[in-house]
């Protein structure tokens, strides 16, 4: 039997276990030798890319498997290190393989401005390696403790990430939201898996599926609590209003790195957990509806956000978002396959538009303000027009992945949940289309602008992801038919049952609201028939109200500093005031005071003495009189 | 019985700290040769380690040093016995760890060096003496004699202006402890006419106790409560803390609070296990308040070393509500919460102590302490900031560093007894990941700072301990079961003793 013949399902683990190796052959030497330092990391995700392919190969003539290695004995539990290898967590190896691939070979050159490295140049890779390790293990993870493990440390990658450049401040303050945000979901996520495991006594996700299953499995509020409170997780690191606050600001990190974090790592860690569990939440169809609710309403709210926004990045970063919460819409729905293909598509898409707002940036000195760029296709023509395909992609354009997607989306939504759900869903989808059009025709349409003269297009290490990520994001979208009897299009093949339909009206109604939106945007941004600046003021408090986010950034500020602070500061003067000088230091200076007066009574004089002395020899001699008698 | 180990241990730093005073002349001779003393001793103990033997059919105590007739008076027996168990034996690694770490962070001290030194090495030799001795008056005597070097580490080099002050509150608030345990000492001795705290388990449970064993139990656990400190017993402790040189706190945050979670152990939960048991709810409502209450005050705390003293009280409070699972549930009592505190004691050890020691570094460097004079470290201090964030990042429970370890445990082990509490008190994870973080942020990122622009960064001799902590952290991290399967064996003896207890309650 050659290597390629055994190279199967059983050598996933290796993927990660790569990554991980890269990070630690990397950091020792990050500052000796930066240049080998990315050499190992991007060879590491290039031979874990490759390996998929094998790993897919694998999956599809041997089948699904799994495998584990004890690690820790807990009482009576061995808790294990294992993998589970399906069509879920293949799905999810490829997309983040390659795109941390395609990302780390685009850093090469972003890292490097007029010939001159960043000094973090190593350390940077080596956390890519880290990041990288972290999320692959966490979609191969088979049980809920290991992934958990997983999931915290793909929090640690994005936080020492974000904060790559340390000595902004900005970035070391967004780095710390983004992990304490999703920390506090994280909470919710660690009980309930306590919870799980009490009530089934083990962490095994199939095992945990197959014994809530059961007719007495588990208590139908233990389930709906536990799973809810692990959708908090999901919540935290998908981006979910109200957690959604770390997102925006964790651009402050290098560019491709939110092109990792949006697309690839972290925020898919969220949907694939729900994913992951969307058996357990079938059980708890209550839960499920909350689930299809914030995915709604986060798809719609962020959508606003994204409309308004000056900011490349952010406007990105609110799509971004957006389109997370279109994906639990999709959960909510029961659309496993559904979710996971527009997380492919929307991956694929949205890290071609950041590495495209990173080519811009690199361009024009990383200014980010939209209004100070225009009509950089003709400067940037490579990247103008990968971004366009990314944003038509994601404006749900046909052909293009984007709308394949969306389109099997909707269809669940509109199968399974209450009309209300259909009908808002479709309103998202004229936003999506809008804000894609205005980021696209103010960018790099209209006349080009005195602030860009000097701009020119980026290196082919940059431009050639770019090109890759295009075609995907052009050709993605069609595994979603059934071309053979064994492929029943990607939502079939991802949840082993169900087949490719389609719902003609369906799919020509949301396609001519995206192409409306895009006209809406093109009369607004390009031709000028519908005036923004005007809407703006006659709407003045509306866009007022949404340009500083609905105030929940600020709310959210004012409640750690007036609430959390505070109380902190309470809790610290009860602690001085109250247990130290009353408690401690009173007693004391009591125990002083008393001391003070006791020492009265010595006065050195002999017949006080003499007297005291008397007078105990008298008690005594009473007491024991009396105790004799 | 003498094998002769543990004897070496315990007194090894004692008579360096004797050599130190009579023939080594020279800070720099003194400084070689405490440090040399203290890896000496790191070895042994990890000698004394590796030999404990897990196996199944091996002694509860291993490694007997007794003499029976130490005070061979009649009416008052006491024992030299030393020996270790499952649980004693990574106490005495951490102690090893801990000491070399507080001889090697002292290497810039300059003040009175030979003497600083000598009570450096005998804090060790105590606290060595109190997690070995398995006679109860023993016991006592170690638990006594560490405070004596402690109080002149902080009274003399300690940070002015406060330093008198808190020495004495440090001394006064553990004295009164132990003035408690030691009627309770002498009670049992009253009643049983022993101090063998390996017979004196089965002996209380039999009966003919003089006093109420709930009033002797709560004498005894005062002590070790405040030692601990369990709220509102803590005062003294930021105090201390903030007062202490680098070394005395590393000490101090290392292992001497686990000295009151080691009692707690060893002596509460095993001689009185129904006592123990029936405070259960308690102790889970006291180590919330613990976390809650200590998290919460480090949020405005701007000190770097007061806000890390504050944040053992948090943590400490993880030990205390690991412990409130001694009363099991449907009367089942199992390991998983208790080996939590155990693991939480020694992953608080390292994981605070590396945080004393880099606090300390960083006001060498610097001369402050307050948070918003410091920052923009980073850029001039890349290993003791990379050292800082890993510590903070397992202060924190980062899984794969042991601070995760010991906290999943706890919470694994006490969710099915408390669950309500437990639920609240994770929140203090929430914040000890706000109050590190921001910790980090604010002392060592962000633009870089003018009136700091010659700070150094670490040198290898400091670099030297802290690479030893590192190395502690991960170990565990990644593979808990060399110590947590230790701990275990140690912890089944007194889960037994509950179980008996428990059961009994039930019927």
């Amino acid at each position: 039997m050659s290597l390629t013949d055994s190279l199967g399902t059983n050598w996933a683990w290796v993927i990660p276990a790569l990554c991980a190796s890269a990070f630690f052959i990397i950091f020792p030497i990050r500052r000796l030798v930066p240049r080998i330092g990315a050499a190992v990391s991007i060879l590491a995700i290039l031979l874990g890319f490759a390996l998929f392919w094998f790993v897919l190969v694998g999956l599809l003539s041997d089948g699904p498997g799994a495998y584990s290695i004890n690690w820790l004995t807990v009482g009576d539990t061995t808790l294990k290190w294992g993998v589970v290898v399906d069509r879920l967590s293949v799905t999810m190896l490829g997309l983040v393989t390659f795109v941390a691939l395609l990302v780390q070979v685009y850093s090469l050159a972003y890292l490097t401005h007029h010939g001159e490295r960043d000094p973090g140049f190593g350390r940077y890779f080596a956390f890519h390696s880290l990041f990288a390790a972290a999320m692959l293990t966490l979609v191969l993870a088979d049980n809920l403790l290991f992934l958990y493990i997983a999931w915290e440390l793909v929090g640690l990658g994005s936080y020492l990430l974000i904060g790559f450049w340390h000595e902004r401040r900005s970035a070391a303050e967004a780095a710390k939201k983004a992990f304490v945000t999703t920390r506090i979901g994280d909470v919710g996520l660690f009980i309930g898996i306590i919870m799980l495991f009490k009530a089934t006594g083990t962490f095994d996700i199939s095992t945990i599926i197959h014994v809530a299953s059961q007719p007495d499995g588990i208590n139908q509020a233990t389930l709906n609590i536990s799973v809810f409170l692990i959708f908090l997780g999901a919540m935290g690191k998908s981006a979910q209003f109200p957690f959604h606050v770390w997102l925006p600001d964790a651009m402050e990190g290098p560019t491709p790195v939110s092109a990792l974090i949006h697309a690839a790592t972290m925020v898919a860690a969220g949907v694939y957990l729900v994913a992951r569990l969307l058996p357990l939440y079938e059980l708890a169809p209550t839960v499920l509806l909350i689930v299809a609710s914030v995915g709604l309403f986060t798809f719609i709210f962020a959508g606003t956000l994204a409309l308004v926004m000056t900011d490349i990045k952010r406007v990105l970063a609110y799509s971004t978002i957006s389109h997370l919460g279109l994906m639990m819409l999709a959960l909510g729905a029961g659309g496993l396959g559904a979710a996971i293909f527009h997380l492919v598509a929307h991956g694929v898409s949205k890290a071609l538009l950041f590495l495209g707002a990173g080519s811009v940036m690199h361009a024009m000195n990383d200014e980010t303000d939209m209004w100070k760029m225009g009509g950089l296709r003709r400067r940037l023509p490579i990247t103008g027009w990968t971004f366009v395909i990314g944003a038509a992609s994601l404006a749900g354009i046909i052909p293009l992945a984007g709308f394949f997607s969306k389109d099997e989306i909707l269809l669940h939504v509109l199968d399974h949940l209450n009309p209300v759900f259909i009908v808002l869903a479709l309103l998202g989808v004229v936003l999506s289309a809008l804000y894609m059009a205005r980021i696209v025709l103010v960018v790099f349409f209209g006349p080009p602008k005195i602030e860009n003269e000097s701009a020119h297009e980026s290196p082919l290490v940059m431009t050639l992801p770019l090109i890759l990520l295009a075609f995907f994001a052009a050709t993605v979208g069609f595994l979603a038919f059934n071309y053979t009897n064994d492929y029943p299009g990607f939502g079939g093949f991802l949840e082993g049952h169900g087949e490719f339909k389609l719902t003609i009206w369906l799919t020509v109604a949301s396609l001519a609201l995206a192409v409306g939106g895009v006209t809406l945007g093109w009369m607004t941004y390009r031709s000028g028939t519908i005036s923004h600046r005007r809407l703006a003021e006659r709407y003045a408090w509306i866009h007022k109200l949404v340009i500083n986010k609905y105030y929940l950034d600020d709310a959210i500020q004012w409640t750690i500093d007036k609430l959390v602070l505070t109380f902190g500061g309470f809790v610290g003067v009860f602690d001085r005031v109250v247990i130290n000088d009353t408690g401690a230091d009173g007693s004391a200076y009591t125990v002083w005071l008393s001391a003070m007066k006791v020492r009265l009574v010595q006065t050195g004089r002999f017949y006080n003495y003499g007297m005291l002395m008397a007078g105990g020899v008298v008690g005594l001699a009473l007491v024991w009189w009396i105790v004799q008698t | 019985m003498f094998s002769g180990w543990l004897t070496t241990i315990v007194f090894l730093p004692l008579a360096g700290a004797i050599i130190i005073a009579l023939f080594v002349r020279g800070d720099k001779n003194v400084r070689w040769f405490a440090g040399i003393i203290s890896l000496a001793e790191l070895v042994l103990s990890i000698a004394v380690f590796a030999q404990y033997d897990l196996g199944a059919g091996a002694d509860q105590f291993q490694l007997v040093d007794k003499i029976e007739d130490w005070i061979p008076v009649e009416s008052f027996k006491v024992q030299y016995f030393l020996a270790i168990d499952g649980l004693s034996a990574p106490m005495v690694l951490l102690t090893g760890i801990l000491g070399m770490v507080s001889v090697f962070a002292s290497w810039s001290v300059k003040e009175r060096l030979p003497e600083y030194f000598m009570w450096l090495l005998i804090l060790q030799s105590a606290v060595m003496g109190v997690f070995t001795s398995m006679d109860f008056f023993l016991f006592f005597i170690f638990w006594e004699l560490e405070l004596i070097p402690m109080f002149f580490l902080i009274s003399i080099w300690g940070s002015k202006p406060n330093r008198e002050y808190s020495a004495m509150k440090f001394l006064i608030f553990t004295l009164l402890g132990s003035a408690f345990m030691l009627v309770g000492i002498l009670v049992l001795f009253f009643s049983f006419d022993t101090f063998d705290m390996t017979l004196l388990p089965d002996a209380i449970s039999r009966g003919g106790i003089l006093l109420p064993a709930s009033l002797v139990f709560t004498m005894i656990f005062i002590a070790f409560a405040v030692k601990l400190p369990i709220w509102p017993l803590h005062s003294w402790l930021p105090d201390a803390h903030t007062d202490a040189p680098t070394a005395a706190s590393v000490m101090l945050a290392g292992v001497l609070l686990k000295m009151g979670a080691y009692g707690m152990l060893r002596i509460s939960a095993t001689m009185f296990p129904e006592v123990m048991a029936g405070i259960a709810w308690l102790l889970a409502s006291v180590g919330v308040i613990n976390i809650l209450y200590g998290a919460a005050i480090v949020l405005r705390q701007t000190d770097l070393k007061r806000l890390i003293a504050f944040s053992s009280i948090s943590h400490m409070g993880f030990v205390v509500l690991g412990l409130s699972a001694v009363v099991g549930v449907n009367g089942q009592v199992s390991t998983v919460g208790i080996t939590g505190a155990a693991l939480q004691m020694f992953t608080h050890g390292t994981i605070t102590g590396l945080l004393f020691l880099l606090a300390g570094f960083i006001y060498e460097r610097t001369h402050t302490r307050h948070i918003p004079h410091l920052g923009g470290l980073a850029t001039r201090m890349p290993m003791l900031t990379g050292a800082l964030v890993l510590a903070g990042l397992a202060s924190l429970g980062l899984p794969s560093t042991s601070g995760f370890v010991s906290e999943i445990h706890v919470f694994l082990g006490v969710f099915p007894v408390w669950s309500w509490l437990t639920a609240v008190g994770a929140f203090g994870v929430v914040l000890t990941a706000g109050y590190i973080l921001w910790m980090i942020q604010r002392a060592m990122f962000g633009p870089e700072n003018q009136h700091l622009n010659n700070v150094s960064d670490a040198t290898v001799m400091e670099m030297v301990p802290v690479a030893v902590m590192v190395a502690a952290i991960m170990v565990v991290g990644i593979y808990p079961a060399i110590i947590a399967d230790v701990f275990t064996t140690g912890i089944q003896p007194i889960v037994d003793s509950l179980q008996i207890a428990v059961t009994a309650n039930l019927q």
